[in-house]
């Protein structure tokens, strides 16, 4: 099902590009990219292959080198080392042709609050070089497609943080790029915010065969969109895979136990692995988590070794592997993600 | 995209901006106006026996165009910055747009600014009777003036705005020409000051916009003023651009 899907999303992209040759080339292509500022080492050594029309999510919390990659991947940033191609361009020899076939929505919604929602698009779209009705009619129907059109004369800085995003959004697509790079689009919005914004992006993807590389640090995020996904820790990708994939390699069930007692933590790691079954056990967050299959019958066992151990047990919990079981196992940590002070968002 | 055409687009944003932001146009133009009216009211009446100046008013008017200008330059300068600060410098970065161009557009704003701001000082200058002994082939010659010094002293506060991001230091840069002024034939000709004053003063090249302008006010066609005036402003505008871009590649890297 998911070949078939891009496949369908290739042919939509080689149309849009004219690009007789795309199915043998990748959207995004990265080799060694490595990015230094003074001694940090932001990015440290990330190789991409991405596929036309697919949505990849990068995934890592902050601080990870997310937006450090993909600031390189639009020409923002030189890289220290590593070469790079989006949609076959090399990002410094081709840097221009680079920005004129892509379409970039930055962390911060990145906009001028006295222009209008249609002025910012309109003067999007002239330094894209579209002129006369078609200009026009493109930022009307962009200004329909994010649900801006009773707002559009208004002040930018009148709009809520929701709506913001939502014309940051369109003016990324003002010039019907066939790649777009989202540096998490949802972080600091509400829950409804939130899911307009993923009915947006799925739709670029599913109708419209455009490249989405994304960056989030939420785990629901990665899970609903991604078709492909990376995570990224301290400036290196960790794992790769579709969200599937990533948490089919768990293979087993996840049981949590609590430990209240700070220093029973460790020896109720040591007693949760020898109990049958178990394959493995880590610690995180005052936590042990314990791989086992077919967890619902196994938690009974391990509650009852560690009960006869003399451990007090807290909460007890089973699940099926998450990305964030696939974090912790390729990280030791659990994801932590920092959100701004509030939310905000709104449909006004 | 052409650069000119980028030039102009946002020339005509940072316009727009202007206008939807009067009270800083106010506080632009009140300022230089205010000094004007200070200093033509407390030495004026004396300028002619102690400095041999009878038209002190007409031959304020410069200040106030300078002024004024350094005025729009620094608020410009905050401009960039807030641009920066808020993500949409990246946004303008990442169209296919010559990036010379795009910060020469809110540097051109500047000068239109200048141009009108001007319009408004020489108006209140002959409501004062200053007179415009070179008509207004004269005002035209000054306007343009006016636009060339307007951008090329944005110049420096859009290179400080880059390299540092910081308003503080956008601010600070603004204050760049009142030594300046201050260090040149703002208040009184060259003839009456301190011997190291007079060397100071020669070597200003503000003195030499100042004396262009005057000249257009209060003395009459000059083509050696005019020139020197022009050549100051080149080599500002060469100085200043070097800065900015400088700046930018920096920003850019």
């Amino acid at each position: 099902m998911r070949l078939v899907k891009t496949r369908h999303n290739i042919s939509k992209f080689a149309e849009r590009t004219q690009c007789p040759t795309l199915d043998s080339v990748s959207a995004i292509w990265a080799k060694g990219l490595v990015k230094h500022f003074d001694e940090v080492r932001a990015v440290d050594g990330i190789d991409l292959d991405i596929a036309p029309g697919t949505i990849f999510g990068f995934l890592g919390q902050n601080g990870s080198g997310k937006t450090t990659t993909i600031r390189m991947l639009t020409t923002l940033l030189r890289p220290t080392a590593g070469s790079a191609r989006v949609d076959g361009l090399d990002i410094l020899d081709d840097a221009r042709a680079v920005r004129r076939r892509i379409g970039v929505a930055l962390q911060e919604a990145g906009l001028d609050d006295i222009q209008t929602g249609r002025e910012l698009l309109t003067l999007q779209a002239r330094l894209f070089g579209m002129g006369g009705n078609a200009r026009r009619q493109r930022v009307d129907e962009l200004l329909t497609v994010v649900d801006l059109e009773d707002a559009a004369d208004r002040a930018i800085g009148t709009y809520s943080g929701g709506m913001k995003r939502r014309l940051d959004l369109a003016a990324a697509l003002v010039h019907r790029p066939g790649i777009i790079f989202l540096d998490e689009p949802t972080t600091g919005l509400d829950p409804v915010s939130r899911e307009a914004i993923w009915r947006y992006v799925n739709r670029l993807s599913v109708e419209d065969g455009i490249t989405v590389f994304l960056t989030t640090q939420y785990l629901e995020e990665a899970d609903r969109l991604a078709h492909d996904l990376a995570i990224i820790d301290e400036g290196r990708i960790i794992a790769r895979g579709s969200p599937a994939e990533m948490k089919a390699s768990i293979g087993t069930d996840v049981v949590t136990v609590e430990v209240p007692a700070a220093d029973g933590l460790g020896r109720a790691a040591e007693v949760a692995a020898g109990v049958a079954g178990v394959e493995r056990v880590q610690i995180a967050d005052g936590a042990a988590v314990v791989y086992v299959p077919d967890g619902a019958r196994a938690v009974a066992r391990i509650v009852l070794a560690l009960d006869d151990a003399g451990i007090e047990v807290g909460d007890v919990g089973i699940s099926r592997p998450s990305l964030d079981d696939v974090f912790l196992e390729a990280t030791g940590h659990h994801l932590r993600v920092e959100e701004p002070a509030a939310a905000e968002g709104g449909a006004a | 995209m052409q650069p000119l055409a980028t030039v102009y687009f946002l020339t005509v944003r940072s316009l727009r901006e202007a206008v939807r932001n009067p009270a800083q146009e106010v506080g632009n133009i009140f300022v230089p106006l205010f000094f004007f009216a200070v200093t033509v009211g407390s030495i004026g009446s004396i300028a002619a026996d102690a400095f041999g100046i009878d038209n002190f008013t007409g031959f304020q008017v410069p200040v106030a165009i300078l002024s004024a200008a350094s005025s729009i330059s620094a608020s410009a300068g905050l401009g960039t910055i807030t641009d920066i600060q808020r993500g949409y410098f990246d946004k303008l970065l990442l169209t296919p747009a010559p990036r010379s161009a795009i910060v020469l557009g809110r540097i051109a704003a500047d000068g239109v600014r200048a141009v009108i701001i001007t319009g408004v000082i020489v108006v209140v200058g002959l409501i004062f009777r200053t007179g415009f002994d070179t008509g207004v082939f004269g005002v035209i010659v000054l306007l343009a003036g006016s636009f060339f010094f307007g951008t090329a002293y944005s110049g420096f506060n859009a290179a400080v705005a880059l390299r540092t991001g910081s308003p503080q230091a956008a601010a600070a840069g603004g204050l760049l020409l009142f030594p300046l002024i201050f260090l040149s034939t703002a208040f009184a000709p060259k003839e009456v000051f301190a011997d190291w004053l007079q060397v100071l003063a020669t070597i200003n090249p503000i003195t030499y916009i100042l004396e262009a302008q005057r000249s257009l006010i209060i003395e009459g066609w000059n083509g050696l003023d005019l020139l020197r005036g022009a050549a100051a402003i080149v080599g500002f505008g060469i100085a200043s651009f070097t800065l900015t871009f400088l700046a930018l590649r920096w920003r850019t890297s």
